[in-house]
């Protein structure tokens, strides 16, 4: 790191930068109500306004600008409009349009004022059609674009003021016009990404980063104007930019703010690492920021060295990289629907949900699948399963019935018009229609919660009440109803020695098999509303502690309450083989079919990273994953003693990062039960 | 007995005459320090050594015992109540009930063929990685005819044995044919200190490595680090000229002590009496086999 990037670094994470920080009014909704402002002239009006009130501020020795220094956005609606929407409609999470990739290449290259033009002409389209709300929407779309221009004049003459000519030169070019060098680009994503965060979406992911920068970069490099060392700089500083405001960003926990970046990939036979992605995991190494959160798409193309280098990354404890593999990711998202460029373009959304930048308005997390309520459901039911198999069928139809609940539950979806994310999303102009409506792709992603516990109950029940017939339902019912009190042998039974997911147990394993497989076929036929699909996946999100919290016991020995494994990993108390047998055990065929994304997610204990060997052995065990059908793999190193000791003592562990479900976070930041699930994770660390 | 026998098939395993029992503590994945490749480490329980630093207590003894994690105990006394399992016969407490799962029997007895079965599961997996087994203990040598037999079922995938040394010359002549690999521990050169650190002394050992080195066979010598009895120079020099002629065929890996050596001896009721070794750091300086050629690497 440079004198200039450390000194930028300290004043961040040091939190200086807080003291240009700002409120805004926050009653601005009463005026809008008073006014009969539609939702779209809301948007509008409140960017134009917040913008208005960023004021200029330059760092010291920074090269990329912009700070955000309005704190909370008001709200656009007052709280009976807002009750008045939700009662009408299905509102997802906050209501604003969030976890999905916009295509910033486009605007980077062409410039704003040339995509304003193109609004202009549409909007002239609209005038001719008699489209009326098409014309509102472009009429917003436009005086976005012009409130971003002038905050962007506000910098240059803030440059200029202070002697950073370098800026001011830098500013005289974009956003106004498209980037014509590295430097210019990264500004220039600056100010998109900021301007989406304004307009109030959330969970922006940041996609393919090193493939749509990567020319700039090489240009650079080819005529000699910049060199690998500068623009290694000029990276950090950028990445830095991403740790900045993030503290500001809505999420369930500080850290949940979807900055996601994606390196690598395959297209045409060939693997698109490239000298951008190996600067980015080395930037993100040397930084150790929780922010940009890499991933990185592998292949059988891939070649090694990509996976050891993502390791050497691994071993920093950020918990990042996350990889997703292209030969099962894509053909599978082919078969969902995907046209093959787009699958072959998929990014994942703020943690593991496979997506396509710039076309796609999915929401991937828009519902979850409780496995082990369903579990429980059929297990309490007042009907004489006399063989496992009637007891699986029973399972398998209210997998369905559950399925079908949540389908249900998600129709008449209404968003937050969002005008300045449109103009980054395909057709939007063109079409003159916002993004909340729609895009290319619109379907709608199930997570599924606690697949490790209910294929590990269904091994409990298939063994002990139907192979060895050492247990009755009356008694296992009994034991679950009370949480085992006065089962305790029971209960060490199953936690300890009953069969789990994670051992290279063919028998057990075709048991996630199935309850994969079923999911896969619930959601097979499902539609939702916007004429988009429904996709089963392997994540979990906060499920695990929210899904967990209300359930009785469990027959795999789990007790009332106690959390499931996060994503798609075993059981939280179950003493697995190690390793080789999770990767075996969890790389199911089925993946190709619930690839809505939610990683096997893996401790290791710090140590095991220590020298170059054992680094390309932890490697070539990620690598074994994807070869064996694996789709997506989350490795972290992590210590347990100092996240126990951190507990204890948080004031000295101000740094220390660890991975929460699908982002990492700083350890001290989090409400203790979500730093209790890492450390419970880390109990079988290997 | 030939042992250098051809893929195993269900046919041969249904003849094979014996199934030697074996006591064993521990299988782990992906052990990365223990032979070429992603393995698998298999803990052989017993040993005729009983080294200051040992930090595998458990593997001394050849029989199965109580190992009990006190910390996190509620104290709620359930596996004090006498129950009628014949696994806790004579253990003087229930192993199958407690509810935080803190006790357990460390060892248990296995035929070398389920083992093999159990094992052999990931040999794909292995052979991909270019790694395969690794038997080690307590001392595997200390079991041979269970060794033996286990890594016939265990061929023709990659086989390596890590052990002190210290077996009957035609036991340890025997390993050394079977195994493709191996892991020799070296902790002194000079008898009495051998002795004084590890209940015994180093004569049959140096004649083994001895036998080791004139094979020619590629190894991989193990140097543990042990700050104050084995890391001075002079020790250090003798070993690194030990090992110089054998420079063409052996690596040198060098174990830092591992300051975490006590933790377990609670578990067992028993007292470490390593302290003294946790307040020094030891000498990891590979300059004296550097400088003979040796290939040597700090694990």
């Amino acid at each position: 790191m440079t004198e200039s990037v450390q000194k930028l670094y300290d004043f961040i994470r040091e939190k200086r930068h807080h003291k240009f920080r700002k409120e805004f009014p926050y009653d601005i909704a009463q005026g809008f109500a008073d006014l009969h402002l539609s939702p779209i002239e809301r948007m509008g009006q409140r960017f134009i306004a917040v913008m208005a009130a960023e004021g200029p501020v330059i760092l010291e020795g920074e090269h990329i600008v912009l700070l955000r220094t309005i704190k909370a956005l008001p709200p656009l609606f007052t709280e009976e409009e807002w009750q008045d929407i939700k009662s009408k409609h299905y509102i997802h999470e906050h209501g604003y349009v969030c976890n999905i990739s916009p295509n910033y290449a486009l605007t980077i290259a062409s410039g704003l004022e040339a995509r304003k033009k193109e609004v202009i002409a549409c909007q002239n389209q609209c005038l001719l059609s008699e489209d009326k709300e098409g014309y509102l929407f472009l009429k917003v779309v436009a005086s976005d674009i012009d409130a971003l221009l002038d905050l962007a004049d506000r910098y240059r003459n803030e440059a200029i003021r202070i002697g950073r000519l370098d800026i001011a030169a830098i500013l005289e070019r974009v956003p106004r016009y498209g980037a014509t060098n590295f430097l210019e680009a990264l500004q220039f994503f600056r100010f998109l990404h900021f301007s989406l965060w304004i307009e109030g979406e959330y969970h922006n992911t940041i996609g393919r980063f090193d493939q749509y920068l990567f020319p700039y970069l090489q240009n650079d490099l080819d005529n000699g104007t910049l060199t690998e060392e500068q623009a290694f700089d000029l990276l950090e500083e950028f990445f830095l930019s991403f740790n900045r405001d993030s503290d500001l960003y809505p999420g369930v926990q500080q850290g949940d703010n979807g900055q996601s970046l994606v390196l690598g990939g395959t297209a045409l036979g060939r693997d698109l690492f490239n000298k951008l992605s190996e600067m980015c995991l080395r930037a993100s190494k040397e930084l150790h920021l929780i922010d940009p959160k890499i991933n990185i798409r592998v292949s059988s193309l891939t070649p090694d060295r990509v996976f050891e280098l993502g390791t050497e990354l691994t071993k920093e404890g950020l918990g990042f990289p996350q990889y997703s593999n292209d030969d099962v990711v894509i053909p599978a998202l082919i078969s969902l629907g995907y046209q093959a460029n787009d699958a072959q373009d998929y990014v994942v959304a703020a943690c593991w949900e496979f997506i396509v930048p710039g076309k796609g308005m999915d929401i991937p997390n828009i519902a979850a699948l409780n496995f082990p309520a369903i579990v429980d459901h059929c297990i309490h039911e007042p009907v004489i399963f006399e063989h496992f198999e009637q007891f699986l069928e029973e399972i398998k139809k209210q997998i369905f019935i559950e399925v079908n609940k949540l389908a249900s539950d998600v129709k008449n979806l209404w968003m937050i018009p969002a005008p300045f994310m449109s103009l980054l999303m395909e057709g939007c102009i063109d079409k003159a229609r916002d993004i909340s409506y729609g895009c290319k792709y619109n379907n709608y992603g199930f997570h599924g919660t606690g697949i490790s516990t209910a294929v590990d109950s269904l091994a409990a029940i298939r063994k002990y009440i139907y192979e060895d017939k050492s247990l009755s339902w009356a008694e296992l019912l009994d034991a679950i109803d009370k949480d085992f009190a006065g089962h305790e042998e029971l209960l060490s039974k199953l936690r300890y020695e009953a069969p789990k997911m994670g051992n290279a147990d063919p028998k057990t394993d075709s048991l996630a098999s199935f309850l994969l497989s079923t999911f896969a076929d619930a959601t097979e036929n499902l539609h939702n509303d916007r004429g988009g699909r429904i996709r089963a996946g392997t994540g979990s999100a906060m499920y695990y502690i929210w899904h967990a919290r209300d359930l009785g016991a469990s027959p795999d020995g789990r007790r009332k309450g106690e959390w499931f494994s996060a994503n798609y990993s075993p059981s939280l108390f179950a003493r697995v083989a190690g390793p080789l047998s999770i990767v075996k055990s969890f790389a199911r065929p089925e993946l190709k079919r619930t690839i809505n994304g939610g990683p096997l997610t893996m401790e290791f204990h710090s140590t095991l990273f220590q020298d170059k060997d054992s680094i390309e052995k932890v490697a070539s065990l990620v690598r074994l994953f994807m070869k064996l059908g694996g789709h997506q793999f989350q490795l972290n190193a992590v210590n347990r003693e100092a996240l126990l000791d951190a507990q204890l003592h948080p004031e000295r562990y101000g740094n220390l990062i660890v991975r929460v479900w699908g982002w990492s976070a700083y350890f001290v930041e989090l409400n203790k039960e979500y730093q209790d699930h890492v450390i419970r994770r880390t109990e079988y660390s290997f | 007995m030939n042992y250098n026998v051809s893929p195993i098939n269900s046919e041969m395993i249904q003849t094979q005459p014996s199934y030697t029992e074996g006591c064993i503590f521990d299988i782990k994945e992906l052990t990365v320090h223990d032979g070429p490749g992603v393995r698998v480490t298999i803990f052989l329980k017993g040993c005729p050594l009983s080294c200051i630093w040992c930090h595998n207590p458990e593997g001394i003894s050849p029989k199965p015992e109580l190992m009990i994690r006190e910390n996190g105990c509620r104290h709620c006394g359930m596996c004090l109540k006498p129950c009628n399992h014949p696994e806790c016969q004579g253990l003087g407490r229930c192993i199958k009930i407690c509810p935080l799962g803190l006790i357990q029997k460390s060892g248990y007895y296995i035929s070398s063929r389920d083992l093999s079965e159990k094992i052999l599961r990931l040999s794909d997996v292995l052979d991909s990685l270019h790694g395969g087994y690794t038997l080690s203990g307590g001392e595997p040598l200390f079991q041979p005819r269970f060794l033996f037999d286990l890594i016939s079922f265990l061929k023709p995938h990659h086989v390596a044995i890590e052990t002190s040394g210290f077996a009957e010359t035609h036991i340890f002549k025997k390993a050394m044919d079977l195994a493709d690999l191996i892991l020799f521990d070296i902790k002194h050169m000079d008898p009495e200190a051998h002795k004084k650190g590890t209940g015994v002394d180093n004569n049959l050992i140096q004649s083994n490595l001895s036998l080791l080195i004139s094979s020619g066979k590629p190894f991989i010598a193990r140097i543990p680090i042990i700050p104050g009895y084995n890391d001075d120079p002079a020790n250090m020099r003798a070993t690194a000229q030990r090992l110089k002629e054998a420079k063409d065929n052996v690596r040198v890996e060098l174990l830092p002590y591992n300051p975490f050596a006590g933790a377990k001896y609670p578990m067992l009721r028993r007292i470490y009496s390593g302290q003294e070794f946790d307040k020094k750091v030891p000498n990891l300086d590979p300059s004296f086999f550097d400088e003979l050629g040796l290939e040597t690497v700090i694990l």
